[in-house]
């Protein structure tokens, strides 16, 4: 394996422009959607051979364990590329809470089956009455013999059509005095008897998410994450990441992209009102790449994140927003066109980018939320 | 590269900043320097000196620290919290790095080791125009003269010229640019005050055929045009750090305020619509004080021209425009007493406003980030 950080940065950019140009599918660059699984299966095979599929994990976990720079400079060139967003969940999300919160048999166990992607996760956290207010979920998981028996229902799980393993939270003590405490943290097989989805289509006609109905399903003693009723901790310790991951300039950069060769293929750069507000958005991220470093920079130290990284989500997701309002507004009256637009000597979707950035202010917590967060445990005002 | 002594004038810099920023600010005394429109105390430009924090940037062999920006903006920022009006990155960055960059000639380490100590105090005299962020439409003429110039022309935007005890001048000769010293009492310099918001105040410097001798060229043609746009950059990352510890200070008032006016007979920071604003502002605090440690630390590394005015840029672009959203809603969150001149709200105001105008605001910023990104992509194609 080679030393990505102790190569000059720009030589990083070059290796990794080389092989995200030539390596990733000619037809599915800048897909409009999120990339199933068997889209996308062998681009992550040989992202995982390259050793190139968990860019911010740990070396010795089998990642990169890049560096701030080094990290965004990865993003940078995947999104240049017009690489699609994979069923990422374990890369993402259950990799580092396993780091940070499982045990040795958990880690030994899944870790190399995500980096292989022979474990593809999806998140059980949401129900149809437990949104923003999570821990007010009712699926329920009883201890019977050696197995958790789970009964309940999750919804608004991202790609759980695709998954093989869920992590759920689940009930495990109704008897408990706050609706915080008495929730665990599982890991279950997806092919277990009990389990049956229904797809969801949103808003944008894509079926990218699904309600998951848990009828008596099994899942052994052994997968449980940290301690019995305390799964609250290791929740928001993954919510940490997830908000991490959100945060991260990675698809807002996706939009700028196309703004910007739109404004190109337009020639909208010689309206002076037109480019201050490309700039102020432009600026905008550039300044999102630098929070979101002090950021990496905590997690690659294995520090806890902190309340505060909920900043980064609103920050990253209301800039994607604005990027993706600026690009159809500077489309005039291409604007209303669904699918790629031919304009100039460019081809630009000009709506995906609206789309995918609407559920960025709800999901992982709402935006209305990260800001009672930050609120109460960083600014310390009154309730 | 830095060293272990570095690391540890680094840490007693720290140290001393974070003492002087626990007294907290001596506001009684920044209303009295503000009636009078002079930013300096002599009194209290002597204990920076002490404390060295005059010669953070320069050079050990004129009696400073040699350390970089990430340093200076430490002590910026503690300046700036406790509204410290005299002129820090005037002087000790601006005119300090316009000196280290210049030819190494006596007078240069004259004033350089003198602007250490406390003894003198230097000032660069470069704009002519508003917006003219890299300081380069110089109409100021400087013409050959028994072995020296003649200088005419007019400066503008001077921040520190009411205790200056000379400038750093930017004029051409044949159509290159010189660095030149022209003490502020030589024939033909004239100083005239401009009053700003914040009690301090802007230098007119007019020169009227000075005769500048050879000796006081600091710096002549492709080596000054330099020396000014690195010193500039600097200054304007400095100046940030300055606003970064302005937009803290106000917004700690804000949300300590909230704390305790109750309103309806609870606390104003418990109603949602008010906590929702403070976050919006902290996230601006933040991403600024995020940019500033990444410019400084980038611009420490010595990257190109084009690469330091961007990063420059963006820092001064970020920390103007969070400092005046997070000091202007400061008086809102006040209510009417943030109206009042008695409120301090409005000391963190005006030193925002001043800050930020200074050295180009946001919006000049926000224009030369954009012509040097379109540069930089033209260069890439």
């Amino acid at each position: 394996m080679s030393d990505w950080n102790g190569m000059d940065d720009e030589a990083f950019r070059m290796e990794a422009r080389a092989f995200f140009e030539s390596e990733f599918p000619r037809e599915f660059r800048f897909l409009p959607r999120r990339m199933r699984w068997h889209e996308c299966r062998d681009w992550y095979l040989k992202l995982s051979k390259k050793g190139w599929i968990a860019p911010n994990w740990p070396r010795e976990h089998g990642g990169m364990g890049l560096s701030p720079t080094k990290l965004l400079i990865y993003f940078e060139e995947t999104e240049r590329a017009g690489v699609g967003r994979m069923p990422d969940q374990g890369l993402t999300m259950v990799g580092p809470t396993l780091i940070r919160f499982g045990n040795d048999a958990q880690r030994a166990y899944f870790l190399p089956k995500i980096i292989a992607g022979d474990a593809i996760w999806c998140q059980g956290y949401s129900e149809p009455n437990a949104g923003s207010d999570l821990a007010s979920l009712r699926t329920e998981a009883v201890l019977d013999g050696d197995d958790y028996v789970i009964n309940g229902s999750k919804i608004w799980t991202s790609m759980a059509h695709d998954a093989t393993h869920i992590y759920v939270l689940a009930r495990t003590d109704k008897q408990a005095k706050k609706k915080q405490e008495g929730i665990s943290f599982l890991l279950v097989d997806m092919k277990t008897p009990g389990i049956t989805l229904r797809t969801i289509r949103n808003i944008a006609g894509h079926e990218e998410f699904c309600q998951v109905f848990f009828d008596n399903v099994r899942t052994p003693k052994k997968n449980l994450v940290g301690e019995l009723h305390k799964g609250w901790t290791i929740a928001k310790g993954l919510l940490g990441f997830e908000r991490l991951n959100i945060g991260s300039p990675r698809r807002p950069l996706q939009a700028l992209e196309k703004l910007e060769a739109l404004a190109q293929a337009r020639g909208l750069l010689a309206d002076a009102a037109f480019a201050e507000r490309l700039t102020q958005l432009k600026l905008d991220l550039a300044d999102l790449g630098s929070l979101y470093g002090r950021y990496v920079e905590r997690a690659r130290r294995g520090e806890a994140l902190g309340q505060d990284v909920s900043m980064l989500k609103v920050w990253s997701m209301e800039t994607y927003q604005r990027l993706s309002e600026l690009l159809i507004e500077a489309a005039g009256d291409y604007g209303a066109i669904d699918g790629e637009v031919a304009m100039g000597d460019a081809s630009i979707d000009v709506l995906s980018a609206f789309y995918n950035s609407r559920p960025g202010t709800i999901y992982g917590g709402s935006n209305e939320i990260q800001r009672n967060i930050l609120a109460k445990y960083v600014l310390n005002l009154p309730s | 590269m830095t060293t272990s002594k570095d690391n540890s004038h680094a840490a007693l810099l720290a140290q001393s900043v974070g003492d002087f920023v626990k007294r907290g600010a001596d506001l009684p005394r920044v209303r009295a320097l503000a009636q009078t429109h002079a930013e300096f105390d002599r009194e209290q430009w002597q204990q920076l000196a002490e404390l060295g924090w005059l010669g953070v940037l320069a050079p050990e062999s004129c009696g400073g620290l040699g350390l970089g920006l990430a340093e200076a903006a430490i002590v910026a920022e503690g300046l700036g919290r406790a509204l410290t009006p005299e002129p820090y990155t005037a002087v000790a960055v601006l005119a300090a790095r316009a000196l280290e960059y210049s030819a190494d000639t006596p007078l240069r380490n004259e004033l350089l080791s003198g602007l250490v100590s406390g003894e003198r105090i230097p000032v660069v005299a470069c704009h002519e125009q508003a917006d003219d962020v890299a300081a380069t439409r110089i109409a100021t003429t400087a013409t050959p003269f028994e072995g020296g110039f003649r200088v005419n022309g007019q400066k503008q935007f001077v921040i520190g010229a009411s205790g200056a005890d000379g400038y750093i001048v930017s004029a051409e000769a044949a159509g290159e640019p010189q660095l030149l010293w022209i003490p502020r009492d030589a024939t033909g310099c004239n100083t005239g005050l401009i009053p700003l918001a914040d009690g301090r105040s802007y230098g007119t410097v007019t020169l009227k055929d000075v005769a500048v001798p050879r000796d006081h060229v600091l710096a002549s043609g492709k080596a000054a045009r330099g020396a000014l746009a690195r010193a500039l950059d600097h200054a304007a990352a400095i100046a940030s750090a300055e606003l970064v510890g302005v937009m803290k200070s106000a917004h700690e008032m804000s949300l300590d305020y909230m704390k305790t006016r109750v309103q309806f007979g609870k606390a104003i920071g418990s109603f949602q619509a008010l906590q929702h604003r403070a976050v919006d502002l902290y996230i601006q605090q933040e991403l600024a004080d995020a940019v500033l440690r990444e410019v400084v630390a980038q611009l420490d590394a010595a990257p190109d021209d084009n690469t330091r005015a961007l990063y420059a840029s963006r820092a001064k672009s970020r920390c103007a425009e969070a400092a005046l959203a997070i000091t202007r809603a400061a008086i809102q969150f006040h209510g009417a007493i943030g109206f009042t001149e008695d409120c301090d709200v409005g000391l963190y105001v005006k030193r925002a406003m001043t800050l930020s105008a200074w050295l180009g605001n946001g919006r000049a910023h926000r224009v030369r980030y954009a012509q040097l990104a379109a540069q930089a992509n033209r260069e890439a194609a």
